[in-house]
């Protein structure tokens, strides 16, 4: 059975998308550092990380593209395409971190036989703001 | 001082290309999928995605740009084996401010995913803790066996000096 995709025209400025949460283990650095062919120190080697002045081991800052567009996809549904992805990094996520995000729709727009649908997101760990991302998603009409 | 000297602005323009070694393949996107703890049908069922109109399961719309499947050489001191343009910057930390990626189509495992970079612009800006800071802005294309450009991914990093002056 395959889900629906929402239409656009469901859909209008200022509707929230679901929230959501994404931790990440050291177990979590290592996997995504491997499914990626990153072998960066920085990913999974403390004793590395600390002789550059950091906490702890970092999550590679693009691993926030999957922690962002998965629940805008698992919202809108399978026919739904990310054509447009802006990730602007304002601090570091570490081990142990988790980053809680919520966004909502900007913009609606048609273009050709389609509709984009953007979507701002913020992403926080705490407190600090750790990302912002903007996301235009195309939706069949 | 002028962090963006002569011998650095030559690098702008550069382009160095990575082919691909293999098809991106089944076992890519699953391991993709699993190490980011997305469950999504499309990723790991060809009926499922077939069904939703598919030819077959398709990546998550990050892998392409994220992989460094391309690399085909020995790790370096920090553990590297992609891309890098090993700038001549002394005495700077690196970070990342941002990516911009655009996605064209689904990509599929049987896409054969070659890399071009370029390195776009270096700009010298001041920096909040003083002195100034280098912004180094290179765009990646990542074009399948056909010719085929499946994504663009333009990123932005910042070289920061250790000792602001």
């Amino acid at each position: 059975m395959i889900r629906p995709t929402i239409r656009a025209a469901s859909l209008k400025v200022t509707d929230p998308m679901p929230t959501f949460h994404r931790s990440f283990t050291s177990v979590d650095l290592m996997a995504y550092g491997a499914a990626t062919w990153d072998w960066h120190r920085l990913h999974y080697d403390l004793d590395y990380a600390r002789s550059v002045k950091l906490a702890n081991v970092v999550v590679d800052g693009q691993a926030l593209g999957a922690v962002c567009t998965k629940p805008l996809l698992d919202w809108l549904g399978p026919r739904a395409f990310i054509q447009k992805l802006t990730l602007k990094y304002r601090a570091m996520v570490f081990a142990g971190d988790t980053v809680r995000g919520e966004g909502e729709i900007s913009a609606i727009h048609a273009e050709g036989d389609h509709d984009v649908v953007s979507v701002a997101q913020h992403l926080s760990v705490g407190d600090r703001l750790v990302a912002e991302a903007r996301v235009e998603v195309r939706l069949p009409r | 001082m002028t962090l963006l000297t002569d011998e650095l602005q030559a690098w702008i323009g550069r382009e160095v290309t990575y082919e691909a070694h293999e098809e991106l393949g089944r076992a890519s996107i699953r391991y993709f999928a699993l190490a980011t703890r997305d469950d999504n049908p499309l990723y790991l069922d060809d009926a499922y995605a077939r069904a939703a109109g598919y030819p077959s399961v398709i990546a998550p719309p990050t892998l392409v740009c994220e992989t460094c499947q391309y690399a085909h050489r020995p790790p370096d001191e920090s553990g590297c084996i992609g891309h890098e343009w090993r700038l001549p910057i002394a005495a700077c930390g690196l970070i990342r401010a941002g990516n911009d990626y655009e996605f064209f189509r689904p990509v599929l495992p049987t896409d054969r995913v070659s890399v071009i970079w370029k390195l776009e612009d270096i700009t010298e800006r001041p920096s909040s803790r003083g002195g100034t800071q280098l912004f180094v802005t290179s765009a990646a294309r990542y074009v399948n066996q056909d010719g085929e450009t499946l994504a663009v991914n333009r990123e932005v990093v910042v070289y920061q000096p250790l000792v602001p002056g």
